[in-house]
């Protein structure tokens, strides 16, 4: 299960994420779900794609620092109170989530430590685990 | 005369500074050939140097001969570091001070008890003539350490007759305080420091007019004649600059009168100039701009014979509509070799390229840039980061980040910006890279 986010760093100027975003249209790459942010000066720019490791190569060619990593993604019912039934079955378990962000359709990713535990702490809910095959 | 008679009135010592130029020169040689033995019989250095040049200290019957010794540069200091060039026993050295040098080792220089006194001697000459009178009461915005500028003015003021107020460097808010509460007259401080002082109380609604201070005393740092009228004119005070090394002494080799206000009057009591082409080390006639080359006339504890300040400058003896028949030497502001200053710190890019050298997941391009948009110079050290040194934790690069700046600051002494930036995005060129741009407009 789970599925790989690339982070990418990029230096807070205009440009850099369109130099991005232009390299991955050209390689036919889809990207699902991102999320962008800065301290200030730099800036790290997360990224879920359906071809990540496609992704990675082409970026780390073209001169970009780029880091995989494995995140939690979830497919949430549209309707209230599914957030708070995942993160709340998170907190029961003792989970701490770094960061998340939503993707396409309603599917949303965590940043957690460890997450093989989380799958398996959320297998007790209603929840449906996405892995990277859901996302091509 | 006591200092007390000599404070009293307008010129420190009249009888030297106001002298003929031949009693001045009678009186440098006389001083510069018991210099030249001094450090002849005392320090192997010199001994060695002169020996090899064929020189002995009986030769020097006049400023020619003199002008044939070997210049000495910071590289003396610093191959010798750190007691080397020391011509006493250290149980004769009451201070050191020391600066910081090219290779992360500082140069250290020692004061007899001698050095101290005559270091007193020309702040007070300095600052008297730049309108400072007994009495005044003197804030320090420098810092103390091993910086001389800080102890250097302090014992100069307190010598003249001042109260002092040690404030030393930072805490602006709390600098605005003291002027106000302790009815602050001088402010000693970087040209740059004094700005940010004077617009953060003016941020804060302080009355400058209504302000007791009425003088400033710059150093630590080069002074654009366009920041002193702004800074005079929005404190309504006036403002002078006085130039000084480490090397030599520390502040108080030359200064500013209060009338001839772009020229600095050379303590030719203590110091004979010179000027040379920096390239050729030959002498360049008077009033031709190179570099100053000084020897100081007293010196015990670390003579130095004909020392290359790498300052670049040209001085005239055309007596002085203040009375003064010293020399005098035209500001500073720029330097032979690649020297930055940051706020009164000596700073060389060679010490980055060192410490960048040094840290792990640093590429080994990197780029200077210097401004002064906050008010303050800002050195901002822009930095490649290498593949494996990247995560994806914020957390983890800031610690990277701050972790460099530390490195940096204690190798400098003054706190630096490091900026992480993409790999390639720094311009390579062939041959010699340009790693600096300064865009400080004062």
């Amino acid at each position: 299960m789970s599925v790989s986010q690339l982070s990418v760093f990029a230096e807070n100027q205009p440009g850099r994420l369109s130099r991005l975003t232009a390299l991955l249209e050209r390689e036919a790459i889809s990207i699902r779900g991102f999320a962008v942010a800065d301290t200030g000066d730099f800036g790290i720019v997360r990224l879920i794609v359906d071809e990540p490791k496609k992704a990675q190569s082409c970026l780390q060619a073209a001169g970009f620092l780029v880091q995989a990593n494995d995140l939690l993604c979830l497919e949430l019912p549209d309707a209230p109170g599914f957030l708070n039934l995942v993160v709340s079955a998170m907190a029961d378990a003792e989970i701490s989530v770094e960061y998340g962000y939503s993707l396409v359709s309603t599917y949303v990713v965590f940043k957690v430590l460890d997450v093989a535990f989380a799958e398996q702490q959320l297998l007790k809910q209603d929840i449906r685990i996405i892995n990277q095959s859901d996302l091509v | 005369m006591n200092i007390q008679q000599r404070a009293a009135q307008p010129i420190f010592n009249p009888k030297f500074e106001c002298a003929s130029r031949d009693e001045i020169r009678c009186f440098q040689l006389q001083e510069l050939r018991k210099q030249v033995a001094w450090a002849y019989e005392k320090v192997d250095y010199y001994r060695q140097n002169l020996d090899a040049a064929g020189i002995e200290p009986g030769d020097i019957k006049g400023f020619e001969d003199f002008s044939k010794l070997p210049l000495t540069d910071k590289t003396a200091l610093r191959d010798n570091y750190p007691y080397g060039l020391f011509a006493v026993p250290l149980d004769q050295i009451i201070r050191i001070h020391a600066s910081s040098g090219t290779t992360g080792k500082p140069i250290v220089v020692g004061y007899t008890r001698q050095d101290v006194e005559e270091w007193r001697y020309c702040i007070m000459a300095m600052i008297q003539q730049a309108g400072v009178v007994p009495g005044d009461r003197a804030q320090m915005a420098f810092g103390y350490g091993m910086f001389t500028g800080g102890f250097g003015l302090h014992y100069g003021l307190e010598g003249l007759g001042c109260m002092m107020i040690p404030a030393s460097a930072g805490n602006t808010e709390r600098h605005l305080m003291m002027i106000e509460d302790y009815g602050t007259t001088v402010l000693v401080a970087t040209p740059s420091y004094a700005m940010h002082i004077c617009e953060v109380g003016e941020e804060l609604g302080f009355d400058w007019q209504k302000s007791t201070l009425r003088v400033g005393l710059f150093g630590g740092e080069p002074c654009p004649p366009k920041l002193k009228s702004e800074i005079e004119k929005r404190m309504y005070i006036t403002c002078t600059d006085n130039y000084g090394l480490t090397e030599v002494m520390g502040p108080g080799v030359s200064g500013e009168c209060l009338t001839s206000r772009d020229q600095q009057h050379i303590m030719e009591d203590h110091f004979y100039w010179e000027v040379i082409d920096p390239e050729s080390g030959a002498v360049l006639p008077e009033g031709a701009e190179g570099e100053l080359v000084l020897t100081p006339l007293q010196k015990q504890g670390v003579p130095l014979l004909r020392y290359r300040t790498h300052d670049l400058t040209s001085v005239t003896t055309v007596p002085c509509g203040c009375g003064r028949t010293t020399a005098r030497m035209n500001k500073v502001r720029h330097r032979s070799d690649d020297m930055l200053i940051i706020r009164g710190t000596n700073v060389y890019p060679s010490q980055i390229e060192d410490v960048l050298a040094d840290v792990e997941g640093a590429s080994a391009h990197y780029r200077l840039l210097v401004d002064d948009e906050t008010g303050l110079d800002r050195l901002t050290v822009m930095l490649e980061l290498l593949p494996f040194a990247f995560t994806d934790s914020f957390a983890e690069m800031e610690s990277f980040r701050v972790q460099v700046a530390d490195k940096l600051k204690g190798v400098l002494q003054v706190s630096v910006e490091v900026k992480l930036v993409e790999p390639g995005s720094i311009e390579r060129t062939m041959g010699k890279t340009q790693h600096l741009e300064d865009k400080r407009k004062r």
